[in-house]
């Protein structure tokens, strides 16, 4: 019998005499149960997050729909990235750019309206301004408060809806 | 095997969102900010787009289009201010009758903004 022959019988006899076959199937199931619950713990989340690019993340201000924004992101004040927290109204007046889309190349007419109602949310400040504009032309300026058409024009946080598909990036850009 | 052809020409036109024509952009970028996207304005504060038909029917109308600030003070071309204004015109016009006015040429828009 060859030495490696005799390495194997003596595993195998080993294996044998001290694992039955039920303890082995005990031990199989724990482990893909195991591996299953592994990304619901915190530490395997907040890898995958830092994973994700901060041009795809609205928390961030690389979010790539913010190119042109100029206040305090909803997304990081109980609202989203398209709609505005409890308590605040979105102004009908609002000002509007063109952001290109990395994940596809397009430029996305992009209206950053803003939320109106309470105070300043004071969380997530991005100051963007591709394509702003001097005040003195303030339908293209993101500078000023567009807190219009509400009841109230106290600001709270900007949201960045996209309306569509541009025919070409806004020519101040 | 048709049902899964129709799923996937659904999804495709889904996918792939078609951009607007120049003016639209021009409208949403320049405009639609404060007048909406159905040119209804905000009662009160700011008007609304159905009477820019009417105006462009007449001279002195035409005349008082072009000296509104937000149209004479447009960073757009004679040429695209004037294609922006006709289909303004033609879109937020009342649904009632088709509107009749003379074509708007680059040089009338230099002229009169």
């Amino acid at each position: 019998m060859s030495p490696f022959d005799a390495l194997t019988e003596r595993a195998a006899r080993h294996l044998a005499m001290h694992f039955s076959r039920r303890s082995f199937l005990a031990r199989l199931g724990a482990l893909l149960a195991g591996s299953a619950t592994l990304p619901l713990l915190p530490i395997a989340r907040g890898a995958a997050a830092a994973a994700s690019p901060p041009e795809d993340d609205p928390t961030r201000c690389e979010y790539w729909r913010h190119c042109a924004i100029d206040g305090f992101l909803c997304a990081c004040c109980g609202g989203s990235v398209t709609v505005c927290p409890p308590g605040t109204e979105m102004s009908p007046v609002t000002w509007i750019g063109t952001c290109r889309n990395p994940a596809d190349g397009h430029d996305y007419l992009v209206s950053y309206n803003d939320c109106c109602g309470k105070g300043y949310c004071g969380r997530c400040f991005c100051n963007r301004n591709e394509g702003d504009r001097p005040i003195y032309y303030p339908h293209r300026s993101n500078d000023i408060n567009w807190c219009a058409g509400t009841s109230t024009n106290v600001y709270h946080c900007s949201t960045a809806i996209v309306l569509g598909v541009a025919a070409e990036a806004q020519p101040e850009r | 095997m048709r049902g899964a052809l129709a799923t996937l020409l659904v999804c495709l036109a889904a996918g792939g969102a078609a951009a607007q024509s120049l003016p639209e952009t021009d409208y949403t970028l320049q405009c639609r900010g404060c007048h909406g996207p159905g040119g209804a304005g905000v009662p009160g504060q700011v008007p609304p787009l159905s009477g820019v038909a009417e105006l462009l029917e007449t001279p002195a109308g035409r005349a008082r289009l072009l000296a509104v600030p937000g149209v004479r003070q447009s960073s757009l071309s004679d040429e695209r201010l004037a294609r922006l204004l006709e289909w303004v015109a033609l879109r937020f016009s009342p649904a009632e009758g088709t509107p009749h006015f003379p074509p708007l040429s680059a040089g009338e828009v230099a002229e009169l903004r």
